[in-house]
């Protein structure tokens, strides 16, 4: 099975709740370098509960789609560590999550309005937590 | 030892917590000169020649004479970058920033750096003219020598 | 034993000495490289010293000698890295058990020793000349060629590995995690300026002055790739063989604007070493012998904070005035440059200065020959090694790569015939470079 990743330019407009998490590479997934916690299969479960996500990440964007497709994850965007905010217009989301491992993950992600989560906090799937509180 | 100051120069209202510089017994000379706001240089007199940062002797004909003059302190706007991702902690929250060089009246090929307080980011007018003020920096309150625009003429748009 | 260092008589740094003494007697052989690494994972078979070793070995294998034949080495120590490291820390467990160790502790982890490989590597019985190339293996690659052309060694290594220690890259950390900033350091510092924004305040006043801009770099950042990916013993190739497009680096955040994060180098773990002989000694060598025809050396003004455009331009121009005197030719005769590109933002300083590509322009034009077929196969064949950019950091992809054209085994090999080449580093105006060549004549 391929990899079929949202081109820039296709805007999600969910219906009713949609949560979206971007991951930083290296240093917070398991295949980045160096690795992270969080691993693929965290990110196959925030996928298949449906969760919006993909990643953001100093990694180039055609190389951070090779590095999905390789993993046969259907990432709903990637970008530079710096599109936050163009993530955050593109998708229409209830809440906007990014997870990374330096002081500048956390500094994009609250300048793009993003909540933030470190690496080492990442590895307890927080953000399971949200559909749990937004059940009713 | 200078007590610290609450004061720093404002950029886009937030502060820029520059390092404190720990003088030695080679630059002594020039820090306490920005503490009474006055900029000094060392020049050799053999080069007829003014050169920052400080050393030991010129390092165009090795002379170790040089001797500290005060400069007028009025430069232009040389170049500029705009500081995405600082290495130094302190100023990391402040990112992005400018940081511009300041090329001296009395020597143009002799450039110092600065954040041209009250610049927004990214809108330095290159070429401008500049002078020189002393700004307190928060960890020892030593001061620094700072540049502010005196007229905003730009020859070359910045891009 | 303190190693010496390259007496200032020896350095080319003037215009008006006329022909190199040296040129045509001193010729490059052998090439070893190590394999490569992002990270040391703290084992001692993956150490700089021990990629250093390996190197050594297939230099020497390369040229088809026996090691004993080794006569002299020189080295550049200073190995440089993203993460500040203690100096004076112990080497790490199980160490002394691979090791040979001498009074530094951090030899052959952090920084490169002679004593350290010559106790490490028996077979290297009758080194008897010694010298330190210190700060970058452009220096070692000149004091080597002078060393040989002075009859002081006959065969010599030409060694430099660099190291990468786990962690991340230098942010917050050691000296910039202080609210205090003390020693030389400080006058920079305090702006808090990353490693590439003095480069990025230059070609800032370059662009300014031309007229250019930071976009026309991109088909010479794709190009260095493209060339680092055909390089086998290249990092990008072994470890993440990725293509960059040019909308990948005009994407790139900015780290000091006009830099980004493309701009600036990967720090990997890889050791290279090069055998120097004569001539007449290279006539049992195994493989062609390349020749150098001269070298020089650039160093700073040190007359302001950052380097101004004036000097970098000033520095560059002497250089090539430099290296054409000394070896008799012209720009038209060169075939192929390989000057260094960590950061990407001052390559063109080092190519204007060669007048490399030029139809007769002096300066600011270097942004528009990237626009033109800069590739392998073209006519203008710029960084073929693909340097630090398409193979991550170490300072000799390019000398290395200007070597293996002329032999014509480069895994980037131009298309024009490859006759003569120029290689230097690092920064504009601290720079040594030489002319290398198919023949002496």
């Amino acid at each position: 099975m391929g990899c079929v990743c949202r081109l820039a330019g296709d805007a999600y407009k969910g219906e009713g709740l949609a949560f979206l998490i971007s991951f930083d590479i290296d240093g917070t997934l398991e295949f980045g370098d160096p690795p992270g916690g969080i691993t693929v299969e965290m990110v196959r479960r925030a996928q298949q509960l449906g969760f919006l996500i993909g990643s953001c990440s100093d990694r180039f964007p055609s190389a951070q789609r090779a590095l999905w497709e390789a993993r046969e994850i259907k990432v709903d965007f990637v970008a530079a560590k710096h599109m936050l905010p163009d993530i955050r217009s593109r998708f229409d989301a209830t809440k906007y999550l990014h997870i990374g491992d330096r002081e500048l993950d956390q500094q994009l992600a609250q300048q793009a309005g993003f909540e933030f989560f470190w690496d080492h906090e990442g590895v307890a799937e927080p953000w399971l937590a949200w559909l749990e509180t937004h059940a009713d | 030892m200078i007590p610290a100051h609450s004061s720093i120069t404002s950029l886009r209202g937030a502060q820029l917590r520059k390092q404190s510089p720990v003088p030695n017994d080679l630059d002594r000379p020039f820090y306490d000169a920005c503490n009474e706001d006055r900029l000094v240089l060392q020049h050799c007199g053999a080069c007829n020649r003014f050169q920052f940062p400080p050393r030991a002797m010129c390092p165009r004909c090795g002379n170790p004479g040089l001797a500290w003059k005060q400069v007028t302190g009025r430069g232009r706007i040389q170049s500029r970058v705009v500081v995405y991702d600082s290495p130094v902690s302190t100023l990391i929250p402040d990112q992005p920033f400018n940081v511009a060089t300041i090329s001296l009246e009395e020597e143009p090929e002799l450039t110092m750096l600065s954040h041209l307080p009250g610049v927004p980011v990214d809108k330095v007018p290159i070429g401008a003219t500049v002078e020189v003020f002393f700004e307190s920096t928060p960890a020892t309150g030593q001061k620094v020598p700072e540049w502010k625009l005196v007229s905003h003429e730009a020859p070359q748009t910045p891009r | 034993m303190a190693i010496p260092i390259a007496p200032h008589a020896w350095h080319r740094n003037r215009e008006g000495l006329g022909i190199w003494e040296g040129r045509g007697r001193v010729v490059a052989t052998g090439v070893g490289t190590s394999p490569t690494a992002r990270r040391w994972d703290e084992k001692p078979d993956t150490s700089m010293g021990a990629l250093t070793i390996m190197a050594i070995r297939r230099a020497i294998e390369d040229a088809g000698i026996m090691p004993d034949e080794i006569d002299g080495i020189v080295l550049t120590p200073e190995s440089t890295t993203g993460v500040s490291n203690d100096p004076n820390a112990p080497a790490p467990a199980g160490w002394d058990s691979v090791f040979k160790s001498v009074d530094y502790p951090q030899a052959g982890i952090t920084r490169g020793d002679i004593d350290w490989i010559l106790l490490n590597m028996p077979e290297l019985k009758n080194v008897e000349f010694r010298m330190n190339g210190p700060v970058c293996m452009s220096v070692a690659f000149t004091t080597a060629a002078e060393a040989v052309s002075r009859g002081l060694t006959k065969t010599c290594l030409v060694v430099r590995g660099w190291h990468n220690l786990g962690g991340r890259y230098y942010v917050g950390q050691g000296a910039a995690a202080l609210d205090t900033a003390s020693g030389p350091a400080k006058y920079g510092s305090i702006w808090g300026m990353p490693a590439c924004a003095s480069t990025a305040m230059v070609f800032e006043e370059y662009c300014n002055k031309y007229g250019k801009s930071h976009d026309m770099m991109a088909p010479f950042i794709v190009e260095e790739r493209r060339n680092g990916l055909m390089n086998p013993d290249g990092y990008y190739t072994q470890h993440r063989p990725e293509m960059m497009t040019v909308d990948d680096y005009l994407s790139g955040r900015w780290i000091a604007k006009p830099a980004n994060i493309y701009d600036n180098d990967l720090p990997i773990q890889a050791a290279l070493a090069v055998v120097f002989t004569t001539p007449e000694l290279a006539a049992h060598h195994k493989l062609k012998p390349v020749y150098i025809l001269n070298h020089a050396q650039t160093r700073p003004e040190l007359q302001g904070a950052v380097p101004t455009l004036n000097e970098w331009e000033r520095a560059t121009d002497r250089m090539g005035r430099m290296l054409y005197e000394g070896a008799g030719i012209g720009p038209e005769d060169v075939s192929f440059e390989n000057m260094y590109d960590g950061f990407t933002l001052f390559h063109q300083f080092h190519l204007e200065g060669l007048r490399f590509g030029s139809r007769g322009e002096k300066r600011g034009y270097a942004l528009d020959l990237y626009q033109t077929d800069i590739s392998i196969d073209g006519p203008n064949p710029v960084s073929p090694s693909g340097g630090n950019n398409g193979n991550g950091r170490t300072r000799w992809w390019n000398h290395r790569d200007c070597i293996l054209q002329i032999q014509g085994r480069s895994p980037s090999q131009i298309k024009r015939p490859a006759e003569i080449g120029i290689s230097g580093a690092h920064v504009p105006n601290f720079c040594d470079a030489l002319v290398w060549a198919a023949s002496a004549d």
